[in-house]
């Protein structure tokens, strides 16, 4: 299921005139990284690769291990075990690191008291970039009038921007940015996906955190989740979506079912409805009203990939882990034994699954209050974007 | 490294801090020069013949001279603290050592950057200083240069406060909280020290150990007397012997410093 197989671009973007393409280049490789602080495993044995020319969303609830990982990746964060390398070099033995890699960490660190051009300017005189490139990258992340103010002043989007074009000073092959789109609104995160995209059409490679499916879900072509950690989940997002699957009510499955699957859709019963392999609602329901047949529900279901990331993101006991006991967090704690139970990324989407021992572990409340399947309002964004 | 140094003096000097304390060094240079050499040449004072009262030319100059050193090195060991402690605080930090991965080296362009800095605020606070004191003295009859080795004394200075830097330095890593740091370093330098300094002298064995302390090396590299509260302290160390014990201080404190940032996790 290697996702970049998929769709490669071209590698020669950036690759300039070298025709015998070094093998890493552009590609991150994480292997058994794994960061204990004290007592507490913050990232357990976690394997990752993510390859040129493609986002890849690095997707984990609040406490997951994102940054510290990122921060592992970045030499910030010594690992206790494992080993995490671009272009097959650790961070600390790539000569001049900001013009391979460029990485924005939490949108917090600047100096209150130092202009957004300084900040730039500080970081070009350490990577020797000329300092005609600052007033570019400011140009290109869209804040050239805050550049002679004061950074203490910035709004959240903007201290993301000049995130960004710190990021991209050194004009860096490889991309990595810990939540770039926390706090952006709903425009900056339309400009901050398209800004992206661009950037991996060049052949660059994106690694982009986030801890809400829905804000990268549509940016991104490969996803690996984590939580507790460990990888739960790793593909291209049309893998781990599934197909898209409508749920119907009738007074007649097996009519309905038979009209249904004549027209080649494939066709199960559950809870006595039927789940129709389409994003099709409207078919749906024109066939029906065709055939005759009353519909008393019909509704989109959630995705596989975002039924994963609900099981991941609703339950107390994947969040906050370190407020708790820590005894459900080590290995074999109840991530391996929950997630066991996921379905798996690619096929028939399934219900979220009942824990397999009610009187699990962590003993925390909440775990099986809800029934996706059921309570999860009718999707219209899905229909929407859908096909 | 050049890059690193270029990097550590534009941070410096694009932010507020550095001309804030550029103006509070002058001040207090110019002032207490003022004050010291009106003091000591007031008739009162002259005919007092109290102890450590500088009498000659050269020692009223030296005195006039170096009186803003004092406040001087509080002053670069704070900016010493804070060249790190910001770093932390505001966690640029992290932007830092992604440019620059290997931090030794990030360390020593701070390393460098205090020194150059210190004796840039030595050299302003003497101009201030000197000018002031001279003036004053000058009109009241004294000679001020009386004593050609006011010159090796004010050289000094600038390294004096250079090295008060690098102590900061290391106070700064040593106490992640900037404000802890800062209370911490200026408090124990300013008001513990010289205390225990004064007291110690009192025994045959403190006063061996008291000339060892920062300040009195301090006052030993710039031939000032030190006076304790058993009077002058007679056995001051040589004027090299002060700036090697002090120099000591600042590569201690420096280096533990270097060492803890190239361990400790940036998170
Ligand atoms: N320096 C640290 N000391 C102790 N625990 C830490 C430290 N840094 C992170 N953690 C813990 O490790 C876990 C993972 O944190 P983090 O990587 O920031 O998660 P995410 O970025 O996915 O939200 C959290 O529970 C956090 O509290
Ligand atoms: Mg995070």
């Amino acid at each position: 299921m290697t996702a970049a197989s998929a769709g490669t671009p071209s590698q020669s973007a950036l690759g300039g005139p070298t025709p015998a393409v070094d093998p890493t280049r552009g590609r991150i490789e994480v292997r058994g990284l794994t960061k204990r602080f004290g007592r507490f495993t913050a990232v357990d044995h976690l394997d990752l690769d993510v390859v040129p020319g493609r986002i890849t969303g690095f997707l984990g609830p609040n406490g997951a291990g994102k940054t510290t990982t990122l921060r592992m990746l970045l030499g910030l964060i010594r690992p206790t075990a494992g080993t995490a390398t671009i272009e097959g070099r650790r961070y600390h033995d790539i000569p001049n690191p900001l013009t391979v890699v460029g990485s924005a960490l939490e949108a917090t660190n600047f100096h209150p008291g130092r202009s957004g051009r300084n900040h730039l300017r500080v970081l070009a005189d350490a990577a020797g970039i000329d300092r005609r490139r600052v007033d570019e990258m400011l140009e290109l992340v869209g804040i050239p009038a805050a550049a002679s103010k004061r950074a203490g002043g910035y709004s959240m989007g903007m201290r993301q921007r000049l995130g960004l074009a710190g990021a991209l000073l050194g004009d860096p092959r490889v991309i990595i940015l810990d939540e770039p789109a926390n706090g952006l609104d709903p425009d900056g995160i339309r400009w901050l996906r398209g800004f992206l995209r661009h950037l991996a059409s060049e052949g660059r490679t994106l690694l982009i955190s986030s801890h809400l499916l829905s804000e990268v879900e549509q940016t991104v072509d490969d996803v690996v989740i984590i939580a507790n950690g460990k990888r739960v989940a790793q593909g291209t997002v049309d893998e781990l979506r599934g197909d898209p699957t409508a749920f119907v009510r009738t007074s007649d499955p097996d009519r309905l079912a038979s009209t249904l699957a004549g027209r080649g859709l494939s066709v199960a019963r559950r809870d006595g409805g039927l789940r129709v392999t389409t994003n099709d609602l409207a078919m749906v329901g024109d066939l029906a009203h065709a055939a005759d047949i009353a519909i008393h529900e019909l509704r989109s279901e959630k995705t596989h990939l975002e039924e994963l990331y609900f099981t991941l993101t609703d339950q107390d006991q994947y969040r906050n882990r370190n407020l708790g006991d820590a005894e459900g967090t080590g290995p074999g704690g109840p991530v391996d034994r929950e997630l066991g139970q996921l379905p798996p990324p690619t096929g028939r989407p399934v219900e979220r699954p009942q824990p397999p021992d009610p009187d699990g572990a962590s003993g925390e409340t909440g775990r099986d209050g809800t029934t996706v399947g059921d309570s999860a309002p009718t999707r219209t964004a899905r229909q929407e974007n859908g096909s | 490294m050049s890059k690193a140094i270029k990097a550590e003096f534009r941070k410096f000097f694009t932010t507020r801090l550095w001309w804030g304390m550029l103006i509070a060094i002058v001040v207090a240079g110019a002032a207490l020069a003022a004050l010291f050499a009106l003091l000591f040449t007031s008739d009162t004072v002259m005919r007092g013949d109290g102890m450590g009262v500088p009498t000659s030319d050269a020692d009223l100059a030296r005195t006039a001279f170096t009186s803003g050193i004092g406040v001087g090195y509080l002053l670069t060991l704070a900016i010493g603290v804070m060249t790190v402690g910001a770093e932390y605080r505001h966690k640029t930090i992290t932007a830092t050592f992604l440019a620059e991965p290997k931090r030794s080296v990030v360390m020593g362009a701070k390393t460098i950057l205090l020194l150059v800095v210190g004796a840039m605020y030595g050299a302003a606070s003497l101009l201030a200083s000197v000018a002031t004191g001279a003036a004053i003295l000058s009109s009241r009859g004294h000679e001020p240069f009386a004593d050609p080795e006011i010159w090796r004394t004010l050289a000094l200075s600038l390294l004096v406060l250079g090295l008060w830097a690098l102590i900061g330095l290391g106070v700064g890593i040593l106490i992640p909280n900037q404000v802890a740091a800062l209370l911490i370093a200026v408090g124990v330098a300013w008001i513990v020290e010289p205390i225990v300094g004064a007291v110690l002298p009192l025994s045959e064995i403190g006063g061996s150990i008291a000339r060892y302390l920062p300040s009195q090396a301090t006052n030993a590299t710039l031939d000032i007397q030190t006076v304790g509260f058993g009077g002058p302290v007679t056995d001051q160390l040589p004027w090299w012997g002060g700036a090697l014990v002090l120099t000591g201080y600042a590569v201690v404190m420096a280096l533990i410093g270097t060492l803890r940032t190239v361990r400790s996790d940036i998170s």
